[in-house]
């Protein structure tokens, strides 16, 4: 077996045997959406004919994403520097690119199996979302936010020694982007200074793309847009989190 | 054949200061191939800073470390697998099981799970495979770290208190494991503040403190060499301290909790001078121990 793909394993079942992180990855966020889903149901969005759940489910699911993907490699990080388990690594010939591409790999695997439960539980009948035949845009967009997120943690789990910091600083990132990217509350309804405000907040871009990709609102320019900025917000979170990263507490 | 001949580990005039501190100091050491070396010192001498210098994981400031013909730093591919290293933090992989986290550490290496097999049966922990990493108790742990440190099965082993935390029972047994693995001709290097365990694994030792070598011998070598000698414990009373002071080959004497103690480089005259003026069998032998010279070469007061 590969240390890659041994790596990946551990990473995998230490997530799955914890039942805060499936709480928080799975139920947490379709809590969210299903009391978002009923609230409004039935509801039309004026002169769109679409129901409400077909813009709430891409923002929860952006959020939910954005979530998993920064609080899982962060906890990670930290725990395997405190724990030495990154000593053990650096000591041994398996490199950091394995350790993180393992940790990525599974936090995709999540991502996807959040897009699929989250979507399919809004497309129930009782809730009704439709989605778009444009909806395989989304996966792009997942990959995308999980890989950006996923840099992200990797800053946090740096910045972080101890649990309660992951989970301070990491909710201090994700709830207040969440607001202000339009996740639980459509962008439209807030001032125009917020809604700039929102474009330099990694979470809007994937709203607007999943957005774009279930629903179809908005224009392909602004989809690819969303990719791209996407694409330099990973670039930064990955410079500074290299930069930030240590193997060992004391050194 | 003098490449297996040669030094697994060579340190030359190595340094490393933190800011005023100079936790390593100008420290010499030759490490033969299959030694029991012991690393001793208070808390702060430099012994985890030492080891780590010689892992590659910090860069000393001055000086020249090579172990088995490499250079540890920077990060030496070649070196690594050769070298299996136990932190004082018992490094486990979350929620697996004991077994589960050995074959992760085994693919660490490139090795196949049977490895893992293979190095879980060595420290007798093999029942305990499939038991969560964090529900083991405390002596299995210290084995599923020592587990992890062979899996590989390397050269050069670095173990950093091993013993410390463990009861009794789990220290001798553990003692005697590492007994075997000195057996297999690894060469192990290991920190404890156990002096009793270090006297009797070691096959040299190096006593540390403020980052300079105060001693470096085997353990009865620097017995001899100490000039402690044996001391001799028979209860007050039995004789005054200006009676035992003249008797032949006594070199010392003084009262401590209310018993007498000589000390003696001659303990068979001792014995017989006293034959006579009190009970044999009510006098205590104590030789001298590692302990003893430990203790008098840090400087604390002698018990």
């Amino acid at each position: 077996m590969s240390a890659y793909a041994a790596l990946s394993r551990a990473v995998y079942k230490a997530a799955v045997r914890d039942a805060t992180t499936v709480f928080f990855t799975f139920a947490f966020p379709l809590i969210f959406l299903v009391i978002f889903a009923l609230i409004f149901r039935n509801q039309e969005v004026a002169d769109t004919g679409r129901g409400y759940v077909d813009y709430i489910a891409p923002g929860v699911l952006s959020w939910g994403l954005a979530n998993a993907a920064l609080f899982g490699v962060a906890f990670t990080l930290m725990q395997w520097r405190n724990d030495d388990l990154l000593r053990i690594i650096r000591l041994s010939p398996t490199s950091i690119w394995s350790v993180i591409g393992s940790r990525y790999v599974v936090a995709l695997g999540i991502g996807a199996a959040q897009c699929v439960l989250f979507v399919g539980v809004a497309m129930l009948p009782v809730f009704g979302m439709r989605p778009d035949p444009t909806w395989p845009l989304a996966i792009p967009i997942m990959l995308l936010a999980v890989t950006a997120f996923l840099a992200l943690g990797l800053i946090v789990g740096s910045a972080a020694n101890t649990p309660e910091a992951v989970a301070a600083i990491a909710n201090c990132v994700v709830v207040p982007m969440a607001f202000l990217s339009g996740s639980f509350y459509p962008l439209e309804l807030m001032p125009t200074w917020l809604q700039e405000v929102s474009r330099i907040l990694p979470m809007r871009y994937v709203n607007d793309g999943l957005t774009y990709a279930f629903t179809g609102f908005g224009t392909m320019a602004d989809y690819l847009i969303s990719c791209a900025a996407l694409v330099v917000f990973t670039a930064v979170f990955a410079v500074v989190g290299v930069r930030t990263f240590r193997w060992s507490n004391d050194s | 054949m003098s490449f297996i001949d040669s030094p697994a580990i060579v340190l030359d005039a190595v340094s490393k200061s933190y800011g005023e501190v100079r936790a390593v100091d100008e420290i010499s050491i030759s490490i033969g191939r299959g030694e029991f070396f012991g690393l001793l010192g208070p808390n702060g001498a430099g012994k985890t800073t030492l080891i780590e210098i010689v892992e590659g994981l910090r860069l000393p400031d001055a000086g020249t470390i090579t172990v088995l013909g490499r250079s540890p730093a920077p990060r030496n591919l070649d070196l690594l697998p050769l070298i299996g290293v136990q932190t004082q933090r018992s490094a486990f992989f979350t929620r697996l099981t004991a077994r589960e986290h050995l074959v992760t550490v085994a693919a660490l290496y490139g090795l196949p799970p049977a490895t893992a097999e293979k190095a879980l049966d060595l420290v007798g922990l093999t029942g305990s495979g499939d038991v969560r990493v964090t529900k083991i108790s405390g002596g299995q742990r210290q084995r599923l770290a020592i587990a992890s440190t062979l899996v590989h099965d390397p050269e050069v082993v670095f173990l950093d208190e091993p013993t410390a935390a463990l009861d009794p029972e789990a220290r001798r047994d553990l003692g005697q494991m590492l007994r075997n693995l000195k057996a297999i001709g690894k060469t192990i290097v290991y920190t404890t503040h156990h002096l009793d365990e270090a006297q009797n694994l070691c096959d040299r030792v190096a006593i540390l403190s403020a980052g300079r070598v105060l001693a470096l011998d085997s353990p009865r070598e620097l017995i001899a060499r100490s000039g402690i000698g044996t001391r001799l414990v028979i209860p007050a009373g039995r004789l005054s301290p200006e009676q035992a002071g003249t008797l032949d080959g006594v070199n010392g004497v003084a009262v401590e909790d209310g018993m007498l103690v000589l000390r003696t480089a001659h303990t068979a005259r001792v014995l017989a001078a006293l034959d006579g003026a009190a009970d044999l069998d009510d006098v205590e032998t104590r030789p001298a121990t590692l302990e003893d010279v430990y203790l008098e070469l840090i400087g604390a007061p002698q018990a």
